[in-house]
């Protein structure tokens, strides 16, 4: 098999890889880098435990991408969602809305609820169900994962609108 | 128990952190120096054939494979995945349950489809999945038996010469006459029935579908211990098991419990733990990673067991059930597992559900070509109430009695018999459930409505409920321990083997502790560490919270047992005086503090601070134990001497079964089958809440798989055995779409008998949703469907076949 050498960020940090050109992007982050914090749950783009965000906003399946295709791209795992020690704000939605059982899922589940917000800062609940088709969690039946995922959007606008000199609605 | 800091208080789990942010180490993220890869190889071609020829030498060519395994060079000794045969005595599981070892880490008789049959050990996965395609295997097909109608048949190839008839199981005679349980004369009181509805039920086979892959490490060191990295939900039951299996006493076994990526009784037991550490003691002083791929776990590991499951119910005009008979006959799959179990309790959720005339159970199963069947949340309530809730509603109709009041006329009550047979139930909220599931979701409003309706959209409305335990005693071995240490500076280190699946039982054996102890949970660690901790049995039957927490509440009382003591003795206060109170062993006499008010060490001395009677502070004898001395100038101690040790070796008295009401409404498209949940309305008897949210996700998130085997999930073979549905995409489980609007309803009247009142709820989420929605269907297009899951296809035919209502 041939070998390409790559650059890549990964959560703001730039990484040189010398990488098989059939290896997946799940292989390279999780075997090469050692970035555990994204999962293998079937290898197959089914249940979206791998997803990982480029540049900020689109979610992809990891276990679908090859390494190769992420020359030159930003990728942001679970690993990178801290701000100066602070959970973000999806993150600490997920905790107070009780959406992590297990925790499997959480990784990809975070990062899909990133893309989603990114894409569409205030969703409707149908509009959140619709974008998280395609991750799968055998825990929580998605109530609470619903409802982190609102939270986050409600938290996330407010704190744009007090970023932007506005008051809080 | 009026003021309670933190039992009822839904406080975040205690590793949520942890999870949100991936720091959480699955047993795939286990990675040591020196790590070697083990693949298992599997026979995907056969459901049945025994290997003719098998030939590893291409395979060991492979640059960076280390080591070929075939079935000689491994152990040869029998096991049985499933832990059953510990939880019974010896003699009851071996000769009147008939439980035996029938598996062996690799086959030369392959029973089902990926059933292993060598392994290889190399550099990295890539070259051991290399060289596991150059395995040449030769195989000599044998008869396929997908069913146990066809396995049972006379002249059917034998699988296991102890099992005549490739019967895995029955109810033994011995302990149960004509190997049925139940009571009353069943045939004497179905003749005296007005009405007898009686029907054969097929019940599928689902899969948990837990979303880590099943992943381990093991390393036989050079110290000699074998260690195991596993994220099974039943760690000291496997270690026991591993260590009987390769001969080595318990303490020569390291079994690590990881971070569980869901179970629901997919790893209630070994998995592939044999394999793996097989591989381990295969290159000592090597750990050897095994990470299985999610196709292997469709194939290769246990689901719930699929069957025929036949009931015949006779009732008078009034609606008195007068008699019961049941029959479930279920598929072992391959080999022994949960034979005896699944079959066995199925029975019980039917006896312990109505107050029957008579009744009579019987459970049987017989081996098939499938993969195994096991354990599977619910444990066999699942199956029973797809078939007795419809049954009970097919009455209702007949008799034109509104099925929540039949219910809540004919269910047992506390004094009953329970599930158990001679163990009353303790409690029973069921009444409350019902009243206040049928008010929220609109049962008599909507029942009126949908019974005439037109349009090629029907709605149906229906209820179902079911009766639970909270831990398996007495009919299978309860017993947790937990060892509670103070630190001297008044922290605590509680140790226990009690597994956390995901539920949260981490979270509230935490909050059980800081109630307890009256101390912040921030000051309680949880250490789970099986060379550390005594027994418990693992994480199944509903139990950890209701024994683990049972465990945890004793080994606290011993530890507040031995402050008041220690107190009493420098205080000179008799024990039944004081109490503990904000930190302090304190007089009862002495007046609370004022809110607000800080108290130092000072003030303790001089004490009577805030009025009469005196006080010691928790720190102060927890420190003065450890930091002893003795003042050499007058001979005076400072203290008692002795770290405080808190120890509980707890057997619960009882099972404080917990009940619910799950309330379902459908609307099924007539022109395409389809079937869309609108609402769930789960009531669930919980005694009292821990942790409320943690409850009510047990109940949505079980209510998923719920949904999934009334509606969509089954796992599907082809004539030769070979599994069909091995993807996530060809087993259909509800996505965020799908899912109902659910609402969950808390009863909370505290049982007498349990620790803080709490009865379980782990497995209570995915049984009633199953026959709510059956129930609902029935409703909607006045067909009852007899085999599940309710596909689009089955209602188009049935709608065609019969008509609608």
């Amino acid at each position: 098999m041939k070998n390409r050498l790559i650059t890549l960020s990964v959560n703001g940090r730039n990484y040189r890889l010398n990488v098989e050109v059939n290896r997946t992007l799940l292989q390279a982050l999780r075997d090469d880098l050692k970035l555990v914090d994204v999962k293998y749950g079937c290898g197959s783009g089914e249940c979206g435990g791998c997803s990982v965000l480029v540049e900020g906003r689109e979610c992809i399946n990891s276990c679908l991408t090859l390494a190769v295709e992420m020359e030159g791209r930003n990728i942001t795992t679970i690993g990178g969602m801290m701000r100066k020690g602070e959970l973000h704000p999806i993150q600490q939605a997920f905790i107070d809305e009780g959406a992590i059982q297990c925790g499997f899922c959480t990784p990809g589940m975070v990062m899909k609820t990133a893309s989603i917000l990114a894409k569409n800062p205030c969703p409707s609940e149908d509009e959140i169900r619709r974008g998280l088709e395609g991750n799968i969690c055998r825990c929580t039946g998605y109530e609470n994962i619903v409802r982190a995922v609102q939270t986050a959007s409600r938290v996330m606008h407010e704190s744009d609108i007090q970023a932007a000199g506005g008051a809080r609605p | 128990m009026s003021e309670m800091t933190y039992i009822g208080k839904s406080v975040p789990k205690v590793d949520a952190r942890e999870k949100v942010t991936g720091q959480v180490i699955y047993a795939a993220e286990v990675h040591l120096p020196n790590m070697l890869y083990g693949k298992i190889v599997r026979c995907w071609e056969h459901s049945h054939a025994r290997v003719t020829h098998l030939d590893l030498s291409e395979a060991a060519k492979v640059p960076g494979v280390v080591k070929v395994l075939g079935p000689g060079d491994v152990t040869r000794k029998l096991y049985n995945t499933g832990v059953l045969d510990l939880m019974v005595p010896e003699d009851m599981g071996k000769h009147l349950l008939g439980d035996i070892e029938d598996q062996r880490i690799f086959t030369d008789h392959v029973r089902h489809q990926g059933d292993a049959i060598c392994g290889i050990i190399a550099e990295s996965e890539e070259i051991a999945e290399q060289a596991a395609r150059k395995v040449i295997a030769l195989y000599e097909p044998l008869p396929v038996y997908l069913t146990a109608a066809e396995s049972s048949q006379p002249g059917a190839f034998q699988f296991d010469e102890r099992k005549p008839g490739n019967m895995a199981f029955q109810l033994p005679e011995q302990m149960f006459p004509n190997n049925a349980y139940g009571w009353g004369d069943v045939d004497a009181e179905m003749a005296t029935a007005d009405l007898i509805i009686e029907d054969t039920f097929y019940v599928p086979k689902v899969k948990q579908c837990q979303l880590e892959p099943h992943a381990y490490v093991a390393f036989y060191d050079q110290s000699g211990r074998l260690n195991c990295w596993t994220s099974t939900q039943m760690p000291k039951c496997v270690h026991n098991k591993l260590a009987r299996l390769f001969e080595l006493p318990i303490s020569r076994v390291n079994l690590v419990s990881t971070t569980i990526g869901g179970g629901f009784g997919g790893r209630l037991g070994m998995v592939f733990e044999p394999e793996t550490c097989a591989m381990a003691m295969a290159v000592p002083g090597h750990p050897v990673k095994v990470q299985s791929a999610r196709e292997e776990d469709w194939v290769a590991s246990e689901s719930r067991h699929p069957g025929k499951y036949r009931l015949k119910m006779g009732f008078k005009n009034d609606g008195t059930p007068v008699a019961a008979d049941a029959h479930f006959t279920s598929d072992a799959g391959a080999y022994f597992s949960h034979s005896s179990g699944v079959p066995f309790t199925a029975g019980s959720w039917l006896t312990g559900m109505y107050k029957y005339n008579a009744v009579r159970y019987k459970g049987d199963c017989y081996y098939t070509n499938q993969a195994p069947s096991g354990a599977f949340r619910g444990y066999g309530n699942p199956q029973t109430n797809f078939v007795l809730e419809q049954i009970v509603d097919q009455a209702c109709l007949k008799l034109n009695i509104d099925p929540v009041e039949w219910r809540k006329r004919w269910h047992k009550q506390v004094g009953d018999d329970g599930w158990c047979i001679g163990v009353p139930y303790s409690s029973c909220s069921l009444d409350e459930c019902l009243d206040r599931g049928a008010e929220a979701i609109g049962w008599k409003e909507k029942r009126a409505r949908y019974a005439t309706q037109s349009g090629t959209k029907r709605r149906g409305i229906g209820v179902s409920v079911m009766n639970h335990t909270s831990g398996a005693m007495p009919m299978l071995l309860e017993h947790t321990t937990c060892t509670v240490k103070m630190n001297e500076d008044a922290s605590a280190v509680i140790t226990i083997a009690c597994s956390d699946l995901g539920q949260g039982s981490h979270t509230v054996l935490k909050q059980i502790a800081a109630e307890t102890l009256g101390m912040p949970m921030e000051e309680i660690h949880l250490l789970v560490n099986m060379d550390a901790a005594g027994f418990d049995i693992g994480s199944h039957a509903s139990r950890t919270t209701y024994v683990g927490g049972g465990a945890v509440l004793k080994a606290c009382e011993d530890v507040k047992r031995q402050l008041i003591g220690r107190a009493s003795t420098r205080l000179g206060i008799p024990v039944e005086e004081l109490e503990i109170r904000d930190r302090h062993v304190v007089s009862k006499n002495k007046p609370r503090r004022p809110e607000g008010a800080i108290e130092d060490a000072a003030d303790h001395l001089r004490n009577n601070v805030w009025g009469v009677g005196a006080s010691m502070s928790i720190k102060e004898i927890c420190n003065v134990g450890v930091y002893h001395f003795v003042n050499p100038m007058n001979g005076e101690a400072n203290g008692i001497p002795g770290q405080i040790q808190g120890y509980a070796s707890y057997f619960p008295s009882h099972n404080s079964p917990p009940f619910g009401a799950c309330f379902a409404e459908v609307e099924v498209d007539i022109e395409t089958g389809q079937v869309q949940v609108l609402e769930l309305v789960m009531a669930h008897d919980i005694g009292r809440a821990i942790n409320p949210k943690a409850v009510a996700g047990q109940l949505v998130g079980g209510s998923h798989q719920a949904l999934g085997m009334a509606l969509t999930e089954e796992i599907h073979y082809n004539a030769k055995g070979l599994c069909l549905t091995n993807s996530f995409t060809d087993y259909k489980m509800f996505g965020p779409l799908d899912m109902p609007k659910i609402t969950t309803i808390l009863v909370e009247n505290p049982d007498p008998v349990a620790p803080y009142g709490l009865k379980s709820v782990g497995e209570a989420g995915p049984v009633n949703p199953v026959g709510a929605t059956a129930n609902a269907i029935s409703n909607a297009l006045g067909i009852m469907f007899t085999e599940a899951p309710i596909t689009p296809e089955k209602i188009l035919l049935a709608i065609a076949a019969q008509g609608l209502a």
